[in-house]
Parts: structure tokens; sequence; C-alpha cells
């Protein structure tokens, strides 16, 4: 593998992965931490909005966490293939 | 732990990826490795479908209780304010496998990672419907219709349903699962259960039915850093060069010293029967996941040539250069005291714990009310959170200013056990005994039942400024 690290020259499973994958183990991370030291039911009741279940919110901080991650992956992805085209 | 040969490899590798991931069908091995890694994937396989169901006076052992916010660990019961331990229950886990790295290399990688674990049950599930490495072959190359159709249909009908309920038994570990169990007979999952036991079958069927070995080359952070790990003295599986070159075919008859052979006949079964694709006589490669799949298939081929065994061999980097070989290294000594202290910690910890914690809250209401009698009152909301396996009643007294009234609705708080009580608590002050306008009190919880159950937690009392009154 090109030890620059060239997106470009990674295959494209690799690439998708490089983004998913860290994203997903941090966003667990988060979601883990978060959660612990805020209880979604009291938060949620807290700033008035309508309650929901813990494994719903669970679940919607998750992909939350996720989908900001992944915004964050793609973003060094981007950096780190970027040449002057 | 690259060598030149491998980094080629890898490029070999990454290019014919880029052009199209060439399909890998690890050929079935029989051996004393094959022996061990299916006894763990029984073991560990039976332990995740059958630990959730084991239930002791009516709770269910292991239970990661998300929607109740606690976690049941074999008679354990740790709540959010336990997240010490959780975290450092994880830490040891990693140190646990830095130790087993340094000692004996990829130990993890080959018998106990789910994703060589549900991957072997895959292969095994894919042998039984299509057949052998051969007929998987022959099969992939038949145009869609006919039988291919009915076998790979079947063949991911099975995948599905094992993916599914490897989903439901994962969801049964983060909420009960005998009423998820209940639910599901009744189809009344709620939305989110079901969702993700929809996720997680979905990454079980994807991970270890498509995605296999390319998980532990692209994703697997350990993978990566477990060469730092590495020494001289790891226990790795590699290949006796010097026993071995130069390689090629002969007849068993053949007398291989007087043709200038080694021991290797180039049969290429090593290469087969590797789930990442790789021909271990190039070295030690960063794909080895050390499954000994290629020790196995190599032993039996050295058998029928009547040679000995161990052409490819789990040794270490200073045993094949004909050097001592030391167990007992800094590294090993390290990770073993640094986990030794860890556990220790850890127990200590959670003997000594108090299963009762308080959280106080101010009333962000109102900063502070004066009564009729021109006492100076704040409100707060006292959490009581009993972490005891058993009922307690408790009482609470605050301090930290001269002749504090504390009001609550009674005397004596019952809270059932690993219940969570709140109370509204009124403190009153006379203000002549307020020395400045924020003051410092602590809230005292104690057992009634049991004096060793005491917990203190501090709060802010806000009155007016001193000589402004």
């Amino acid at each position: 593998m090109d030890p620059a690290g060239d997106a470009s020259s990674m295959p494209l499973v690799q690439r998708i992965s490089a983004v998913m994958w860290p994203a997903f183990l941090c966003a667990g991370v988060a979601t883990g931490v978060f959660f612990t030291f805020f209880d979604p039911v009291v938060l949620l009741e807290c700033e008035g909005e309508p309650p929901m279940s813990r494994m719903g919110a669970y679940t919607l901080g998750f992909f939350m966490f996720w989908s900001l991650c992944i915004v964050s992956s793609v973003g060094t992805s981007y950096f780190l293939g970027s040449r002057a085209r | 732990m690259n060598s030149k040969a491998s980094a080629s490899l890898d490029e070999q590798v990454a290019q014919s990826l880029y052009a199209q991931r060439e399909r890998i069908y690890p050929r079935e091995v029989h051996g004393m490795y094959a022996t061990m890694r299916v006894l763990a994937v029984v073991v560990l396989l039976g332990l995740f479908y059958g630990v959730l169901w084991l239930h002791w006076d009516g709770q269910q052992l292991l239970l990661f209780d998300l929607p109740a916010r606690r976690f049941h660990i074999f008679g354990l019961t740790l709540f959010p304010q336990d997240f010490f331990f959780l975290s450092a229950i994880l830490i040891i886990g990693a140190l646990t496998l830095f130790f087993f790295t340094a000692l004996a290399g990829r130990l993890w990688c080959g018998y106990a990672c789910p994703q060589t674990v549900w991957t072997e049950v895959f292969l095994w599930i894919e042998r039984k419907v299509e057949g052998d490495r051969r007929n998987q072959m022959k099969l992939d190359k038949l145009p869609w219709a006919g039988r291919k159709l009915v076998v790979k249909a079947t063949k991911h009908g099975i995948w599905i349903l094992l993916s599914l309920w490897t989903g439901f038994t994962f969801v049964g570990y983060f909420t009960p699962v005998l009423e998820l169990g209940a639910r599901l007979m009744t189809w009344e999952l709620g939305p989110w259960e079901f969702f993700w036991v929809f996720f997680y079958g979905f990454a079980t069927y994807g991970n270890a039915g498509w995605m296999r070995e390319q998980v532990c080359i692209y994703m697997c952070p350990y993978a990566r850093f477990q060469s730092a790990m590495f020494d001289k003295n790891t226990l790795v599986i590699s290949y006796d060069t010097a026993r071995g070159e130069s390689r090629g075919a002969r007849r068993r008859s053949t007398d291989a010293r007087a043709a200038g052979l080694g021991d290797c006949i180039d049969c290429t079964m090593c290469v087969q029967v590797c789930p990442t694709g790789i021909d271990i006589r190039d070295g030690l490669q960063y794909q080895c996941i050390a499954c000994a799949a290629c020790v196995d298939a190599c032993d039996r081929v050295m058998d029928k040539m009547g040679y000995d065994k161990g052409l490819i061999r789990y040794t270490t980097e200073n045993a094949l250069s004909g050097e001592q070989v030391k167990i007992l290294r800094p590294r090993v000594i390290i990770y073993a005291i640094g986990l030794l202290a860890l556990v220790a910690a850890v127990g200590y910890g959670l003997v000594s714990r108090t299963p009762l914690a308080l959280d106080v809250i101010r009333d962000r209401n109102t900063l502070y009310r004066e009564t009729g009698e021109g006492l100076v009152e704040n409100v707060y909301t006292l959490k009581l959170i009993n972490m005891d396996d058993e009922d307690h009643r408790y009482e609470v007294t605050v301090s930290g200013i001269e002749g504090m009234q504390l009001r609550l609705d009674t005397d004596q708080i019952p809270v059932a056990a690993h219940e969570v009580l709140n109370v509204s608590a009124r403190v009153r002050v006379d203000p002549y005994s307020l020395e400045r306008a924020s003051s410092t009190i602590s809230f005292t919880l104690q057992s009634v039942d049991d004096r060793s159950l005491r917990v203190e937690e501090e709060a802010r009392f806000l009155g007016p400024v001193p000589g402004k009154r």
C-alpha cells in the first residue's frame, strides 16, 4: 500500500471502511459516555421535548454521533487525497 | 514485521482488490489447531447464545439493561455512577489482550475474535450447502439459473436466519431477554428493538458472509498495532525457509537432498487453506491472523511425504535463527504487573464500594426565598440511588452552616433495591449566620438499618449578600 496514504489508490471497500468504521467506534464510545452522564428521559423532560423511550433516544443519539463522525472521517479522507487536479 | 517480499505482496493484493476483490475460497482443513478452533467456536458461541438465558432468582445473570440504566453482571449491579468500574474492566480486557499478544502473538485473531468465530460458522454452513472448495468455485462459474439459484438461496437463507438469531441474542443482552422473547413470540417488538435485531443481524451477515478477511485487513485496528507488542520471542506462525527451500514438486520416492530440493513440495495447500489468502512462505505478513490452518495443512502433507512435521509451525524469530528463546521479558513482566495491579484495584474498589449514591440538585427556578419567620430557604431535589440488592430505609442530615433546619416530607425514606427516588428537601437558615452569599453545605445520607451505608454530597446554599440585609 502506498505509504503516503493516497486514498485514490485504495480499494473502494477499504476507503468506505476507513470512513465508516472509525466513525462507528467513536460514535459507540461517545454514545456510551454521553448517556452515562445524561439520562435521555430527564434530558427530554427538562428541555420540554416530547417524551421518547430510552432505547429510542439511545438509538437516535448513536446515529447522530455516527453521522457526525462520518462527516469528520470523510473530511479527513478528502483532504488526505486532495492533490492539484 | 513486514519484509520487502510481503510489502510487494501487499501491493499485489491492493492492486488486485482495487480491480476487483478476488474471492477467497478457503479449503477445509483438519488437524490439531483446526480442532482447537472448532472447540473455541463451540465454547464461545455457546456462551454467547446461552448465557443470556441464565437467570438467578428471577434476574437475568448478565444483562446490560439499557432501558433501566443498570448493568447486572453475575450478581453485581452497576449504575451509571459506577462508570469507573466499567471503564476499568474494559482497560483490563485491553491489557489482557496486550499480555497474550506479547507472549503468544495473535491468539485472539486465530481463535477468539468474533470475526473469526462467526466466519468459521458461516464457512461451515457454506460447505454443507455448496460443497467443498472445488464445488464452490465450479458453482460460482455457472450462470445464475436453476440449481445455482436454489443452492445460493438456501445458503443465504440459513445465513440470514442465523444472523437474525444473533441479532436477537445481542439485543437480549441489553434488554431483559424473557420479555423480549415473549414480545417476539407475539410479534410485538418495539420499533427500536426490531431495528437493532436487524441492524446487528445485518452486520453479522455482512461481516461473516461477505466481508470476511477484509474486516481483518481493512477494518481491524488490532491487526494494525499488534506488531508493536511483538518482539523476537513472540510466538508466530512461520515457514522454515532453511528447511523448505528450494521448493519443488517431486515423487514420494525421490531423494530430495540429492535432487537439491528442500522439504517444501510446493503443493500450495498452505495457500489454499488460508482464510486471508496469503502465502505464509513469503514471510510474516500483517494479514496473517495466526489461525494455524496452514500449519495443519502442511503437517498432513509432510506426513504423507514421510517428512518431519513442522515445516510451517508456531515458533519465534529467535528460535528460527537458532538463538535462545526467553519467555519472561521486560514487556511481558510489565504487562503482567499492570494487569495484576489493575485487577487488584478494581477488585478492592468493588468490594469496598458503597452501594448507595446521592445526587443533590438545587431548584433552578429561585435563588432563595424568605420565609414568614425571616429565614432564608433553598429548595433541593435529592436523588437517592439504592444500588444494593436489598431495600433500605434512609435518613438525611445536613451540615455546614450553624442552626440549619432541614424539612423533608418524612423522617425515614424507604428506597427499594436498585431503585432511584427523588425527594424534595427544604433547607432553612437564619440569615445572620450566613457569612457569604454562597455557602457550601453538605448532605449526608445514611441507612437506618445498616449504618455502614453512608454517603455525603456537597451543595451550594444561596442567600442575600451579608451586610445588605
